[in-house]
């Protein structure tokens, strides 16, 4: 047993170890962030500010780049095409991620098999999809081109070989890549509910859609609070999916944000105005998550 | 504290003097003492060049080893490379792959003037590309340019006459329409011509050839008859459209090597590739030949007139930061590789060099399996090649939105005009106001 005057120093003892332990623990993956992650975003915040072109100095330019910017039809081109992607990709996603949850949250027969698959496409390489996609997608010899000339379509589309389509065609192929990740956090919400208010509810006459709409929505409200700012976020940075798809064509008809940054710093090495570019992305992607956090807030209280 | 700061930093800027001083090293070189430099190359497993060039250089300089440094193909070998001459850990001597980063290597201080090394070169015509207010900054070892290649067999199935060098483009549509119905006549799928998506197979004949074009102009006027021409095959389904080539990832390897088509405009480096998949089975055997390519018009045209194409010579040059006892060893590297004894030996793996001589011209012709015609002997050594890119700050811009408009014209319904007057506003608000 401890007298009382030496429990102090103890005290300041452990904690200071746990302190230490504490830190021990979060040092390798901080370390790895801080040099490879926040370091990098700091100086890109400086970067901005300067017409930085890989070799020699940076030199400070102001704002110059947010003005040139401002005039860039280009940019406002990958913010529209950012936009459009983020606006179809978002319900979408929710709604089938949502949809896929509800079906396979039931007691049936292979249902482990089924979540399996939906889970497949985000665990496929990426290259792999957009290689595989594009011939399906293909407008003379693609199936699914076939499959709609089988059911009547006269004029079907050209997917990813037209400026009208090639958008479309990335917000499918982004939908059914990301719905299963997104199936799982539902499906983790939807086992949180707690079955006496379906039974409740029941009891009370309710049909499966009141118990939808007043029992399961309100019970998922937080998961799909996560679920939509997880997808806002990776809607403004979609990156990969287009690169390899369409490259940002035909013409700019999918050129995003993030690809005009990589255009722009690393096949121009405009680093200068590569990174005021991905500052307004971040803002976007900050002030949306914020607006998102403050509704939340409201609703909840 | 306080005083402790300044105190450290003017003892490091001693030290770094000191070993700066060190590092100086003015005592003279012994040209015999032995020395290493180090070459970058890509994908050396299958691009023998970098070894050829190393090994025919040791041959004559026994006490130099140019080691090879292996970087990545395609588009990333300028990104790697920038950011290790950035960083400093570039190699000694680095290649240029086309024109198009030119500009950013030499303004951005990262090559050493070779100008003695290029003025003991003789006339190379491809020199004047590397050449800024009077001083080289790199020497080419190599120098494609664009042909006609052509399915010898595919031709006599279709009963089409084949190519005689005195084709214009509307003699190389007729064919390909031609050849088109007459191999469907004789049930064949191929098809007539086969245009690689790359935006050189429009952009760069339209620039070589069309008198007074000019791509740092900002009117891209010129490309208008090249596209209508390469919109028009697509429609008569006389080559694969755009979208197919893209979707399907088609290569132009398989499509003139497996005789899905029996034309195909190509940079001469494919002469070594199709040597080397016909012996590995990936390309099949057929009688092939080599024309010039189609020209503007009948001015040019013939054999006993000069075509005009176009090619980016291929360079090296020589990192600043080299240590000053190699730079020697690393100028005679340059030396040997723009030269005719490299020029043999890189002719006899099926390589262009950057002087082609007849010495070349019967070495590369000596390969088993490339034709023995007289015009494919003539279309690979006589011709006016102009760069693809000419060198200025605004080429890689200028390339870069070219090539968005190349996809945009050729996939969609929007129309030339539109497209080539979507291009120029912004060529002119985006890049050349920069």
């Amino acid at each position: 047993m401890a007298t009382l005057p030496r429990t102090r120093p103890r005290n300041r003892r452990l904690v200071s170890r746990n302190t230490v332990a504490g830190w021990s623990f979060i040092l390798p993956n901080f370390l790895g962030f801080a040099v490879l992650t926040l370091l990098p975003v700091v100086v890109l915040f400086y970067v901005a500010f300067t017409n930085w072109n890989v070799f020699g100095v940076a030199e400070w330019t102001g704002t110059a780049n947010f003005r040139r910017m401002w005039d860039d039809a280009s940019f406002w081109t990958a913010l529209r095409n950012t936009v459009y992607y983020a606006v179809f990709h978002i319900p979408l996603t929710l709604a089938a991620a949502l949809g896929l949850a509800l079906l396979l949250n039931r007691k049936l027969r292979g249902v482990r098999f089924f979540r399996t698959v939906a889970f497949f496409p985000y665990i496929t390489s990426i290259v792999a999809i957009a290689v595989v996609w594009n011939q399906l997608f293909s407008p003379e010899y693609g199936p699914i081109n076939a499959l709609l000339g089988a059911v009547g379509v006269d004029n079907p589309p050209g997917w990813t070989a037209s400026a009208t389509w090639s958008m479309p065609a990335v917000i499918i192929v982004g939908t059914w890549r990301y719905m299963g990740y997104y199936m799982l956090l539902f499906l983790a919400g939807l086992q949180t509910i707690p079955a006496q208010l379906y039974e409740a509810a029941e009891t009370d006459g309710a049909s499966p859609w009141q118990r939808f709409v007043h029992v399961t929505l309100p019970g998922l409200r937080h998961t799909t609070f996560f679920v939509t700012v997880l997808l806002t976020i990776e809607s403004f940075k979609v990156f990969d999916l287009i690169l390899v798809m369409t490259g940002g064509g035909p013409g700019q008809s999918t050129l995003v944000l993030s690809q005009y940054i990589y255009q722009k710093g690393f096949e121009e090495n405009q680093f200068g105005y590569a990174s005021a570019v991905s500052i307004v992305l971040f803002a976007i992607c900050f002030g949306i998550t914020v607006i998102q956090f403050m509704v939340n807030k409201r609703r909840n209280s | 504290m306080k005083r402790a700061i300044p105190a450290v930093i003017s003892a490091a800027t001693a030290l770094t003097l000191v070993l700066a001083g060190c590092g100086g090293g003015d005592e003279p070189v012994d040209p015999n003492a032995p020395v290493t430099i180090t070459l970058a190359g890509w994908s050396l497993a299958s691009t023998p060049e970098f070894k050829t060039l190393a090994d025919g250089f040791k041959a004559t300089h026994p006490n130099v080893t140019v080691e090879l440094k292996e970087y990545a193909p395609g588009n990333d070998y300028d990104t790697q490379m920038i950011t290790d001459l950035a960083a400093g850990t570039a190699p000694d001597v680095y290649v240029m792959k086309n024109l198009k980063n030119f500009y950013t290597y030499q303004s951005g201080g990262q090559l050493l003037d070779v100008s003695d090394v290029a003025s003991g070169l003789g006339s190379v015509p491809a020199l004047a590309s590397y050449q800024v207010d009077g001083k080289a900054y790199a020497v080419p070892y190599r120098q494609d340019s664009w042909v006609l290649y052509y399915n010898k067999d595919l031709f006599a199935k279709a009963k089409v006459t084949p190519p005689d060098g005195s084709w214009t483009w509307d003699d190389y549509t007729d064919a390909a329409k031609r050849l088109h119905t007459g191999l469907k006549g004789a049930g064949s799928n191929a098809t007539g011509a086969y245009q690689h998506t790359f935006q050189s197979t429009v952009q760069g004949f339209a620039l070589a050839q069309t008198p007074n074009a000019d791509l740092l102009s900002g009117d891209f006027g010129y490309l208008k008859p090249y596209y209508e021409r390469s919109l028009d095959l697509q429609a008569a389904g006389a080559q694969p459209t755009f979208g197919t080539a893209k979707t399907n990832k088609l290569t132009y390897q398989a499509q003139f090597g497996k005789q899905q088509s029996a034309m195909l405009l190509m940079g001469t480096w494919y002469v070594a590739t199709l040597l080397n998949q016909r012996t590995s089975g990936d390309a099949d055997k057929f009688q092939w030949g080599m024309a010039p390519a189609p020209q503007f018009d009948k001015s040019t045209t013939g054999t006993s007139a000069t075509p005009v194409t176009f090619g980016d010579p291929t360079g090296l040059g020589i990192n600043p930061k080299i240590s000053k006892s190699k730079t020697a060893a690393a100028k005679d590297f340059l030396k040997y590789a723009a030269g005719p004894e490299a020029g043999k030996a890189l002719a006899g793996i099926g390589i262009t060099p950057a002087q082609v001589t007849d010495a070349v011209t019967a070495s590369l012709f000596g390969l088993d399996g490339v034709p023995q015609d007289d015009l494919s002997k003539f279309a690979y050594a006589k011709h006016t090649i102009k760069p693809e890119n000419p060198v200025s700050k605004h080429t890689a811009g200028l390339q870069n939105l070219l090539n968005e408009t190349h996809s945009a014209i050729l996939s969609d319904s929007k129309g030339v005009d539109a497209e080539l007057s979507k291009a120029q506003t912004r060529a002119k608000n985006e890049v050349l106001n920069q």
